[in-house]
């Protein structure tokens, strides 16, 4: 003979202890995930001794990972500028974040076929390269490219492949005219 | 007089295996009572003199005895104080319950149980993981536990995470069946491992070839069928611990599961979980950063029978979190020219810990199950089951401080999925077994912003309806199955960045499979099985758009992708005797319509994080065909050779631009297996009692360079052959009634350096190193 009552009770405990299982399961997530996105990167010159105050933006406005705007950098020849990056995600400009972990980040400027020189990176809190600012020379009237790569956690800021994660990357269409 | 009667019901112990050698793990359960009163008789004697057996039933009257041997007979005689003198003369061809009532002056009859097996053998080729081996794999995940059958390969991200392929074939092609329940997950995405416990399953079969009529759209290609061990059926406690160490990234693990049934009633429980943890793992030359892993499952059943009804409703959840090896989070072209350049992984943490940092995944996966059995008489039985089934998969990348610090994920895939199953199901009726059945599926989908696929809202409707037929001794036996499935879905964007989708989908298709079996003696048998199976395009082929931060691509999904739809023919020959055991199969799948990612020649798309290679969904006609084969001979008392071959040819029609109108010219699929080969020596010497064994392998496995490339080149060149080393061994120790099995168990003995083509962190680390495996298994309970 079967016990009804023993029976029953032991399958609702059963049956309460799944649904505490899937109390945790069965709402949808509210939790709003972090997105690390960066959106626009915005190169600022100023002219040193001229009046040049510029800014040249490249943006990502939908936040699908592909840039949708590179504008030519048009500048004048032979002349200094003092460049500073602004980087955001999108309204948010993440300059302040990055600054914070300079020794965690390296721009790279590379430059190829323009009569430019990119020097004079700013330094981080150990002394090492860090580049959100840095000092821009032009030569005579030419055409060419300018890439810059931000470098996030570099294994070796000093060697020609820094390593780590590249946040992001952009190749400017440069003329100097 | 009454002449004497003995009541049959079919006790189908999930052990049959039909067409070999005579099978005498046949088990015959007994239930004696009085046949006027109809009260059971506590302590009759029962004795069998073919085997000399004399045991007496317990307090309920029930007695159990085991290995018997099929279609033998066996004089069966009871006796009892109260009662004269019972003899009957039984032939088991299944393991059988049969009543005993005792009645006075019972004539002899011989009574031949007749052939009421619910699990047949399939006539498609099938490959079950023998029992060694799935001990020896215990603690290691799912996929390493198939790694041997041949047909089956893995594919990989790294060594954490390995997805089965089944001939060629993973994914959305293969379901996972873990105790009756297919798996709804993120099967689609290539670094998704299935979310299965290998601890759970005390069976592991392997089937390949269309499985669409037994297990839906999912099973194109084949499926992997886990079963449970049965649940105990004589009241008391029985169950297992086991306990295992690992070399290579210190990992443990410890595993357990209790069955419980109570004195009285018919209820049976079983509770099970395990736990495992290691750390970085490490290659021949150094540490594989950030591979660390740790999980913890469980699981619960509970069965009850009342007259004709059986319940059975379990749950189970499935935890693990792991890391991505770090070296292999690159993605942009310039990184990943410089790691297939680089000798030793960039960016590599090259020492040990048990840290599991970003990039890293997370995975839960939870299943409530509840299963209805009933017997509307000797030959119908109805069956429905209902589950629901709730995974959650987080993707952690790397990120700023502030991210990292917010312990928050860059993408969470939740999927939620309602099946019901009901079916009607017949035993032989003039010799044809089978039934129909039904099944209703809903799903919900969320994908959080950053995730590269969108949302949707499934439904789907299926009919199937198979039968088989089986005469003893005709040698000859037929299966045909049919089945209709339709599914719905609705997809949507939140705008995670590709355009705002809002659509309606819809497929429907028939799927069919027909097959026969030819026994030509009993150590001889063949097999031809062919199917028609079909699945529809899923919501990552037809809408991905975006980084697949896993894989370090850049994937776009074609909106008009069509149904894939597949026949698939496979024949296998069976030959086993005393000392030779032959598996061979041959197949042939061609797939109309085939999906697959691939990448054109060098195309990069420009991503705010550099050039990524671009990937794209595209869809040919193709065809698989292969071989695998099994073999083992002994050669000398307790020593055997063994040996496994896998071989795998995949074409498809596609033209040089991708265009339709183009004349089409045949080519090899991207992403295919290579052949490879196993082969070794199994020692196995038997102790003073039965399932005392000592058991000594060694494997060698060598895996072919994979010369057969698509015309659109490789990123870096397939890796070269090679051979790796395992060894296994195994000793059962007796203490007191309990029994301990200890195991060794060593991967790439010699500490090979290799790399695997399937594998698609290839371009940035070795393989794993040697790793050296122990432990120990105790079985207690009565």
């Amino acid at each position: 003979m079967y016990n009804t009552k023993m029976r029953i009770s032991t399958l609702l405990l059963l049956i309460v202890a799944t649904a505490t299982f899937f109390t945790a399961g069965c709402k949808k997530d509210e939790k709003k995930t972090e997105e690390e996105l960066i959106t626009k990167v915005a190169v600022h010159l100023t002219g040193v001794g001229t009046g040049f105050d510029q800014e040249f933006t490249a943006e990502d406005p939908e936040g699908d990972g592909i840039w949708n705007v590179i504008p030519s950098v048009d500048i004048p020849a032979n002349t200094v500028f003092n460049v500073h990056i602004h980087v955001y995600d999108g309204d948010t400009e993440i300059n302040g974040e990055i600054q914070e972990e300079n020794k965690d980040h390296l721009f790279v400027y590379q430059v190829t076929g323009a009569n430019l020189t990119v020097s004079d990176l700013t330094l981080d809190d150990d002394g090492q390269p860090f580049g959100l600012d840095s000092k821009w020379t032009t030569g005579a009237a030419s055409t060419g490219t300018l890439q810059i790569k931000l470098h996030h956690e570099p294994t070796d800021k000093n060697a020609a492949d820094p390593g780590g994660e590249i946040d992001f990357e952009v190749t400017f269409p440069v003329k100097v005219q | 007089m009454l002449p004497s009667k003995a009541v049959f019901t079919a006790f189908c112990l999930l052990s049959a295996v039909v067409g070999k050698a005579q099978d005498c793990h046949l088990a015959l359960r007994g239930h004696v009572t009085e046949a006027d009163t109809k009260e059971p008789l506590a302590y009759a004697t029962v004795f069998v003199k073919e085997i000399s057996k004399g045991i007496s039933t317990d307090e309920n009257g029930f007695f159990s005895l085991a290995n018997l041997c099929e279609n033998t007979p066996y004089t069966v005689e009871i006796s009892h104080i109260a009662c004269a003198h019972f003899t009957q003369i039984l032939r088991l061809t299944e393991n059988a319950e049969v009543n005993f009532q005792l009645v006075h002056n019972a004539g002899i009859k011989e009574v031949v149980i007749r052939e009421k097996a619910v699990v047949l053998t399939a006539t498609q080729a099938e490959s079950t993981v023998e029992k060694a081996d799935l001990e020896a794999s215990k603690g290691l995940n799912l996929g390493e536990t198939l790694k041997k059958l041949p047909g089956v390969t893995l594919l990989t991200s790294g060594a954490t995470v390995a997805k089965p392929v089944i001939q060629g074939l993973h994914s959305n092609r293969i379901a996972i069946v873990a105790d009756g329940v297919v798996l709804q997950s993120q099967q689609w995405g290539s670094d998704h491992a299935p979310e299965i416990d290998p601890f759970t399953a005390d069976h592991i079969t392997v089937v390949k070839g269309a499985a669409g009529v037994r297990y839906g759209v999912g099973a194109m290609a084949g499926a992997v069928v886990l079963e449970p061990a049965p649940l105990r059926e004589t009241p008391g406690m029985n169950g297992w611990a086991t306990l295992g160490g690992f070399s290579n990234g210190g990992g443990g693990v410890a595993s357990g599961s209790v069955d419980w049934r109570p004195k009285r009633g018919s209820l049976v429980f079983r509770l099970q979980g395990t736990a495992k943890r290691s750390g970085n793992l490490r290659a021949p030359d150094y540490w594989l950063g950030n591979t660390g892993a740790a999980e913890l499952n469980f699981s619960a059943m509970a069965d009850w029978r009342h007259g004709r009804w059986q319940h059975t409703l379990s749950t189970t959840q499935f935890g693990q979190q792991f890391g991505i090896l770090r070296a292999a989070h690159t993605g942009s072209v310039s990184d990943l020219e410089a790691a297939i350049v680089s000798t030793t992984p960039r960016n590599n943490l090259n020492y040990s810990t048990y840290v599991i940092d970003r990039p890293k995944q997370q995975v839960q996966h939870n299943v409530l199950k509840y299963k209805l059995l009933y017997r509307i008489n000797d030959v119908w039985k109805f069956s429905g089951q209902y589950n629901f089934q709730y995974n959650q998969r987080r993707e952690y990348d790397r990120g700023r401080k502030s991210i990292a610090e917010s312990d928050k994920a860059q993408v969470t895939f939740q999927l939620w999925s309602n099946t019901l199953d009901v079916a009607l199901e017949h035993l032989p009726i003039r010799h044809w077994q089978g039934g129909i059945g039904a099944q209703a599926i809903q799903q919900l989908n969320y994908v959080s912003k950053g995730g590269y696929i969108p949302d949707y809202r499934a439904l789907g409707g299926s009919l199937w309806a198979t039968e088989r037929w089986r005469r003893y001794p005709v040698p000859w036996e037929f299966e045909v199955g049919l089945r209709y499935d339709y599914r719905w879905n609705h997809v949507t964007t939140t705008g995670n960045g590709s355009n705002n989708l809002d659509k309606n989908l819809s497929f429907g298709n028939v799927s069919g499979t027909t097959g026969v079996i030819y026994r030509f003696s009993p150590t001889l048998s063949a097999k031809l099985n062919t199917g028609y199976a079909w699945r529809p395009p899923h919501v990552n082929e037809l809408f991905a758009k975006g980084i697949h931060h896993g894989a370090g691509t850049y994937e776009e999904g074609n909106p008009n992708l069509r149904s894939e739809k597949a026949w698939n023919t496979n024949a296998t020959l069976d030959w086993a005797t005393d000392r030779l055991n032959l598996v061979l199969t041959v197949y042939r799948n061609q797939v109309q319509d085939f999906i697959y990612l691939n990448q054109p020649r060098d195309s990069v798309v420009l991503t705010v994080r550099g050039p990524f290679p671009a990937y794209f969904y595209q869809q040919n006609d193709a065809v698989l065909q292969g071989l695998d084969a099994s073999f083992s001979g002994n050669i000398a008392p307790g020593l055997a050779v063994e040996g496994r071959a896998s071989l795998l040819r995949g074409h498809r029609l596609t033209s040089a631009t991708g265009s339709s109108q183009e004349a089409k010219h045949h080519d090899w699929l991207p992403l295919m297996p290579t052949d490879r080969y196993q082969y070794g020596l199994r020692w196995m010497a038997k102790g003073k009692r039965k399932s005392n064994e000592t058991f000594i392998r060694l494997l060698a496995t060598t895996v072919i360079l994979q010369s057969r490339i698509p015309e659109e080149g490789l990123t870096k060149p397939a890796p070269p052959t090679f051979t790796t080393l395992g060894l296994d061994a195994a000793h059962t120790f007796w203490l007191g009634k309990n029994r301990l099995e200890v195991g060794l168990n060593v991967q790439n003995l010699t500490n090979v350096r290799y790399r695997e083509y399937l594998d698609l962190f290839r371009f940035y680390a070795d393989m794993p190193g040697v790793n050296v495996g122990l432990r120990a298994k105790l079985t207690f309970g009565n």
